[in-house]
This record gives C-alpha cells, structure tokens and sequence, in this order.
C-alpha cells in the first residue's frame, strides 16, 4: 500500500538526500521548504504522514503542527529535529505529533516510524468509519 | 506507601443503615471485618470444633454414652451462641468499615472539586487583572488623544497587543481544560515500550546533562510488544522523567525501568529528589495541584498523565518518602480485556 509522505525542511541538501532514499524504497515523497508551503501542500492532498521539521525560518514547525492537527486531524505527523530539545519535544507530544526523530536520522528508523505512523492512521480512519 | 491513583467504591458500598458510633470505636471495629465474608465456614469450625473435641474428652472421663452426649450437645450450643455473636459483631463491623470508605471517598472528590476551581479561578485571575489594566490605559490613551488631537497610537497599540496575548493565556488555559476533559479514544497498535522510553529518554538526556543528573536505563531486551496507544504513552513517559528532572537537584539521579510481570507490564520512573510530602501524596495526580511557584507549572502534567493511563486501561501510582525520591508506576494490561475491544467496535 502506497502511504503518502509529506517532508516539510528548510534544508535544500537534507530533502534532497530523503527524496532520493524513499525514492531507492519505491517510497515517492513530496517536500515543502517551509510552513506555508506544507500547509498549501496539505490543502491539495491528503497526507497520510508528514515528517515537520521543528526549526524553520519563518513559520515554527510547532506551528505548523497545531494547523496541520487542526486542518487534517487523521494525518499523522513526526517531528523531526537537529537537536535533543525537551521542550520542543513535550510541546509536539501535547500538541499531538505521533513520534519524534533526532537529526541525523537513522534512515532505517524513521522508515519504521513513518510504517507505525502510516498504520496508526488507517487504523484511526477505520474506528471513525466504524463510530460513524 | 503505595497508593492505586484511582479508587473505586469498594462492591456493596451503597448499604445503608450503619449502627451509630464514633469513628474511632467504627475504625476499631473494622479491623479485620473481611475475614467474615471470606472465611465464614472457617470460622465457624474454628469455634466449634475445640469445644466439641473439649466435651468429648469430658464425656470419655464419665464413661457413660447418654451423660456425654448431653454434655457434648451443651458445649456446643453455647459455644455456637457465642460464635454466632461474634459473626454479627463481624458483619456489623463490615459495614461500618464499608461506611467509612464511602466518607472517605465523598470526601476527597469534594476536595478535588474544591482545589481544581481554585485553580483555575487562580490561574485566569492574572491575565484577567492584567487585561482590564491594560483596557483602562488604553481608554485613557484615547481620551488623551481625543482632547490633544493629537494621534501617537503607537501606545494604545502596545495596549492592545498585551490584551490580545493575555486572552491568549486564557485561551491557553481552558482549552487544556477542555483537552483533560476531552475522552480520547486511544488506536490500539504493538508498541515497543523499550524504544519509546528509550527515545524519550534522548530527548531528557541533554537538558539532565546541564543540571548534571544521570538518566539511568534499566531496560530488559526481552520484554513483550505491548497493544496501546504509542503517542499517549510517549506522552506520559516524557511527562513523569520531566517530572522527574524537575524534582532533583544538581547531581541527582533518574532511573526509567520496565518490566513484564504476570498480565501487566510495569514502567517505573524514579528519582532522587525531595519526594513528596505524604500531606500531598493524595493530591498529585489533582488538576491544578503544584508544588512549583507560580507560572512554573501549571500542575497538570500529572493530572494528564493519570487521565491518559486510564484511558489506557491501565493504573498509575506514586511510592515516595520525603527526602528520598518519588517513584511513579504505571501498569499497563499486556492483553487488552476482549470486552473493551467489543466496546469500540460499536
């Protein structure tokens, strides 16, 4: 099953790298270098997983997390940082992002947690078929 | 001191008609009421049987099968005369015992209701007094203004603008509210609980290494996938080792564990910090219940948790002393109960 990925990061070189790496997967993966860009990308498709950069110029990826939480509540998203920060972290975790990645990542790690997310999704999409 | 987070009514508790009494004498007569209910028949043998053996070896000394019987029918009926008293005063004492949980418990939920609307009346008494400040400066700015004629608004922008991120504040606050009392349903998957306390904990390890506390992992790699709610549970980790952190001083020492035991899996978060003052240890896991000085805390980050475990099906609970640290448990079902999973389908 094709999951749709949405890779929100100011830096050119990283999302070219991942591009590239989910495209080796047959994995094809839209990105956004900004806020407005994710959230422009977000009004057109309906993502399953967004992986949201937490330092952005501009619009801040916690932001951009409470938009995309409003606007898609079923897309589920992990935040993705250069660095350990505690706050940032229990600000995506309250705010509702699935998981969290530290930068560099394991490319083999965030694969596992886009599936997990991927899944979590279409299970939440089942209950509400079922609920309604 | 360990102490289940969530008490329900014990089953029965509704009996009314208790005899009348001081709570102390209602206490003393408690003691040891459950034996009753339990062990009745065993009770019973145990005060019969003695005084039977007792009248048997009488008789035997007399010698005469008609003068042992009558001497052994005697003992026995007083011996169940008194037996008998002593069940009812057992009952009575059970329910007395019941009478008393049920105080207890209406007790405590009014204090809870009583602390949650201090806390928030205290919590939204600030930006409110901030805000009709600001109001009453700006009004004067433009009456000003108005007389002068002339129109450096730049203030009453500034006015404006504090209003504005003072509603924000409230907002803030109440929409947490809504979010601890919004029931999320959680999405059940297999969870790796290892490597959630194991991400979690990168996220604490930087800000422990500036207070130079050590976040120790004791993770066994054996342990079971459990089926629960991933984000929520990150959330409660993340929430008690923050908790943790802010409980211990410089040097201190965090240790995250987990462990599967029996039907249960068991995360335990310790510190080495001040504890929890057993005044409080009641009141943790209350919305709005800090310890924190003001804007330091909102004091539901435990609160959330304990709505977020029991969502999950699961418990949590606190075992502190003063001066020694805290340790919060949370357990939770390794196989959810078919009966919730019906529940959902519907």
């Amino acid at each position: 099953m094709e999951i749709n990925i949405l890779l929100v990061d100011d830096e050119s070189d990283f999302v070219e790298t991942m591009v590239k790496r989910f495209g080796i997967r047959k994995m094809p993966i839209d990105s956004a270098k900004s806020g407005q860009e994710a959230l422009a990308a977000l009004a057109a498709k309906d993502y399953d997983v967004i992986i949201l950069d937490v330092r952005m110029p501009g619009m801040d990826g916690l932001e951009v997390l409470k938009l995309i939480r409003e606007r898609a509540p079923l897309t589920e998203v992990i935040m993705l940082t250069g660095h350990a920060s505690l706050e940032a972290g229990m600000q995506g975790m309250n705010l509702g992002a699935y998981d969290y990645v530290l930068k560099p990542a394991d490319f083999d790690d965030l694969l596992d947690k886009v599936r997990k997310a991927f899944e979590r999704k279409q299970l939440n999409v089942k209950a509400r078929k079922q609920g309604a | 001191m360990s102490r289940p987070a969530s008490r329900e009514p014990e089953s029965g508790s509704e009996r009314q008609g208790i005899s009348q009494g001081s709570d102390q004498g209602m206490l003393a007569r408690a003691t040891g009421a459950r034996l009753w209910k339990d062990h009745g028949l065993l009770l019973w043998a145990h005060f019969l049987v003695p005084p039977g053996l007792a009248a048997l070896v009488v008789a035997a000394t007399f010698a005469t099968p008609v003068l042992a019987g009558i001497l052994a029918g005697a003992v026995l009926a007083i011996a169940a005369v008194s037996a008998r008293g002593l069940l009812s005063r057992l009952s009575q004492a059970e329910e007395a015992r019941l009478a008393l949980t049920n105080q207890l418990i209406q007790s405590q939920k009014l204090a809870a209701i009583g602390e949650l609307s201090a806390g928030i009346a205290h919590e939204i008494n600030n930006p409110i007094a901030i805000i009709a400040q600001e109001a009453e400066w700006a009004a004067h700015l433009v009456g000003e203004a108005e007389k002068t004629g002339t129109a450096d608004f730049a203030e009453v922008k500034d006015s404006l603008r504090e209003v504005r991120a003072q509603v924000d504040r409230c907002k803030n606050i109440t929409h947490k509210l809504l979010d601890f009392a919004r029931k999320r349903e959680p999405v059940l998957q297999e969870v790796d609980v290892v490597r959630i306390i194991e991400d979690m904990a990168r996220l604490v390890d930087k800000e422990a290494s500036y207070k130079n506390v050590t976040l120790v992992r004791d993770l066994p790699q054996d342990l079971p996938t459990l089926r629960t709610d991933a984000p929520l549970l990150r959330q409660v980790v993340l929430n008690l080792m923050t908790n943790a952190l802010h409980a211990v001083d410089t040097g201190g020492r965090i240790q995250a564990s987990a462990r599967a035991d029996g039907e249960m899996l068991e995360i335990r978060i310790a510190d080495n910090g001040c504890g929890i003052q057993p005044e409080n240890i009641d009141k943790v896991f209350n919305p709005f219940f800090t310890t924190k000085p003001p804007s330091q805390g909102t004091g539901l980050g435990l609160s959330m948790c304990h709505t977020l475990v029991t969502g999950m099906q699961g418990e949590i609970s606190v075992e502190s002393k003063p001066g020694q640290g805290a340790t919060f448990i949370v357990r939770l079902p390794l196989r959810h109960s078919p009966l919730h999973a019906a529940g959902k389908n519907t």
